[in-house]
């Protein structure tokens, strides 16, 4: 099995590429239904936002880059830990590594069957699930990430890490010295950065010398890699060669996506770029490479699912959407003795 | 005179101080458009060099800004929230507050931290704090935070044209609130309290967002035929003590009021230096109104977290010895923010 990252300087080389592993017909459908639930549950929260449904006064969609979570979570160990990013406040990585929906969309009602005990909000917390939640300081999970991988390192017990960045998350300084601790220590992380362009409203390209995020691995030494962040199962193979590194203790490596955000930064602002707004045409052009579209399409072509197998995913996505929504609605409010026991542990 | 909110208030001390001064200039993340609207109209004005967006990195914000204010300029570090402000711990607290000190005066760091405060809007423990205690803890920072628009104008004017680190904080709450600002030219010092409302039998010493709500409250005890004096800081440092211990002085009661936790808070130290100030004795034992020593949860639970109004009027009713509860009703500016 091939698990070196190869030095590269354009999509043309990306890893996966050249893997060895490649998702099979039935995984890939599995990573299709998993962008598909993401999608569709995506889309409800972002209604409930505009229905006030919300517990917290934001919502950051994630549309237009579940192949990213889906590719790189979905067939990983329950014992992997996995760090995620304000972007979709976790929706991708959490329901693909085995999230209840109930459980996400819960939390974002606030109520006491969330996640979080219904007090998070934009945190997902599912210590089983190797998800220790994210609080909300862009890149503020990074050296967090580092230190499960040392804790993994010591268990010796083959646990991989991911965590995901942003483009804007490597302005950070303390990503960087993540990075160079993960290099350092030769840590079993896979550094996941999603490259959507954007920074809030500052474009890529005002934010950085290069063109390229990954180059700034290079320096630390780690292997990198630029992957196509539409392509599910090119998502699922660079990640996965990662992962196979991690675990035989060959240490980091940093895989960046390109990807584009369908919607504004945050629900409810319009969608600015600098002192304007963010080109639609060229959000357009990105959603004619729709990941779930793509996938469609190869499982189509390969013959693997028939077009009635596609509308059933889809009605399924939908009926469990309802049924979260139905038991969030129904659950109850925390109760106020938990901010008794909340704060320390016993 | 011409009303305009505190939003209006703070973009034209920004234009009129970049006007003025050459040397000012503003950095932070997106700030070309700004999250809270506070920079409309800048960047087409002065440029893009001077209404510089950074990189997400508060370090590198709040330290540019230090390194630069050393070198001559007056630059405004743009933080989001400020709850981001702890990303940036070492150049805030450790350089911009002490550089001065420690090389015996020799340098000056003319600079300002404006940056958003504030809860009430189930945002969760990172987008909702109120850092002032944090921040009045450390010497060598000069700390505003205004509770109307005039206050707002003429404070971060000061602010800018102050030889030290200063931090501008602006709640989140007060952005859509509207308020007497003359059209003159006019400043307002660090360092004087204001008197917002007069009365004879209590004294609410409150800050920011806070200052609102007990004006509020003030107005409703009428009906119980208690009269309260509100103080609006406006300035932690240098905090203007004579003003507050004047009117402490008259009504014999006090309630210090402030949004941050009250464990080491902002109301702990003024009560005390109150208390340590005050020429004649105090008729009932000093009342504070604070955040709960916790995060504050996002969700239904931060309003148990948070000061409430009725925490206001419970404190003054407990001061006057009344019977039965000074009721009070709820009391909020509309959030009506979505964020980043
Ligand atoms: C420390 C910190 N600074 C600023 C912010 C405000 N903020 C939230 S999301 C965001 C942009 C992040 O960009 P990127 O990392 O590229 O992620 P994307 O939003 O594109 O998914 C910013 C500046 C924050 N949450 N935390
Ligand atoms: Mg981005």
């Amino acid at each position: 099995m091939d698990t070196r990252l190869k030095q590269r300087n354009g999509l043309d080389v990306a890893v996966s590429k050249s893997a060895t592993i490649r998702p099979t017909g039935p995984q890939l459908v599995r990573l299709y239904t998993n962008m598909v639930r993401v999608r569709r549950l995506d889309e409800f929260l972002v209604d409930a936002y505009y229905s006030g449904r919300l517990a917290g006064p934001f919502f950051h969609s994630q549309q237009g880059q579940e192949a990213i979570g889906a590719g790189a979570c979905t067939f990983l160990r329950p014992d992997d830990y996995v760090w995620y990013t304000h972007r979709g406040h976790g929706v991708c990585e959490a329901i693909c590594k085995g999230l209840p929906m109930r459980a996400f969309v819960a939390e974002h009602f606030g109520k006491a069957t969330g996640s979080c005990n219904g007090i998070g909000f934009i945190n997902t917390c599912a210590p089983e699930l190797g998800m220790f939640g994210m609080g909300g300081t862009v890149g503020g999970e990074s050296t967090l990430a580092a230190g499960t991988a040392l804790a993994a390192q010591f268990r010796g017990k083959g646990q991989a890490v991911l965590c995901f960045l942003g483009d804007g998350a490597m302005g950070e300084g303390s990503v960087h010295t993540a990075l160079l601790m993960s290099a350092n220590w030769n840590l079993p992380v896979v550094w996941l950065c999603s490259n959507n362009g954007m920074s809030m409203w500052v474009p890529v390209e005002a934010a950085y010398p290069k063109e390229n995020v990954a180059d700034l691995a290079f320096g630390y030494d780690i292997p990198s890699t630029i992957e196509d962040g539409q392509d599910v199962a090119a998502v699922y193979s660079a990640v996965h060669t990662a992962v196979e590194r991690a675990r035989s203790g060959q240490g980091p490596s940093f895989i960046e996506f390109k990807t584009c955000r369908y919607r504004p930064q945050v629900e409810g602002v319009a969608d600015y770029c600098l002192d304007g707004l963010r080109d639609p045409v060229e959000v357009k052009r990105w959603k004619q490479r729709d990941p779930i579209d793509l996938c469609a399409r190869r499982l189509l072509e390969e013959k693997i699912l028939t077009r009635e197998d596609l509308d059933r995913i889809d009605e399924e996505a939908l009926a469990e959407v309802q049924d979260a929504e139905r038991f969030a609605a129904e659950s109850p409010l925390p109760d106020p003795s938990l901010l008794d026991t909340a704060l320390y542990a016993s | 005179m011409r009303e305009i909110t505190y939003r209006q208030a703070i973009n034209e001390a920004l234009h009129e101080e970049m006007e003025r001064d050459e040397s000012v200039f503003i950095l932070g993340e997106s700030v070309c458009r700004e999250q809270w609207d506070t920079h409309r109209g800048l960047v087409q004005r002065f440029g893009r060099a001077r209404i510089r967006d950074t990189a997400i990195s508060e370090a590198a914000i709040v330290g540019a800004a230090v390194g630069a204010a050393l070198a001559g300029y007056r630059p405004i570090a743009d933080i989001m929230f400020s709850d981001f402000l702890f990303c940036a711990a070492d150049e805030t607290l450790n350089q911009a507050a002490t550089h001065r000190f420690s090389n015996g005066g020799k340098t000056k760091v003319p600079m300002v931290i404006k940056t958003a405060i504030g809860g009430y809007s189930s945002s969760g423990p990172m987008h909702s704090q109120c850092p002032e205690g944090f921040l009045w803890h450390r010497p060598g920072l000069r700390i505003a935070l205004p509770s109307a628009p005039y206050d707002a104008k003429g404070l971060l004017k000061t602010a800018i044209r102050d030889n030290n680190p200063v931090v501008f904080l602006f709640h989140k709450l007060l952005l859509d609130v509207r308020g007497e600002v003359p059209e003159d030219e006019y400043v307002v010092p660090l360092g004087s309290a204001d008197i917002k409302r007069e009365g004879a039998d209590v004294t609410v010493v409150a800050t920011s967002y806070m200052v609102r709500m007990a004006l509020d409250v003030a107005n409703q005890l009428t009906r119980y035929g208690v009269s309260t004096e509100v103080v609006d800081v406006r300035t932690l440092e240098p905090l203007d003590l004579d003003t507050i211990v004047e009117s402490v002085d008259k009504t014999g009661r006090v309630v210090v009021v402030d949004e941050d936790v009250s464990r080491c808070g902002v109301t702990a130290e003024i009560a005390l230096r109150i208390m340590e100030a005050v020429s004649r004795p105090l008729l009932a034992p000093v009342k504070r109104v604070a955040a709960a020593d916790l995060p504050i949860p996002a969700g239904h639970l931060e309003r148990r977290v948070l000061p409430k109004p009725q925490d206001i009027a419970d404190a003054i009713g407990t001061l006057m010895n009344i019977d039965g509860r000074l009721v009070v009703e709820g009391f909020s500016e509309k959030p009506g923010f979505s964020v980043g």
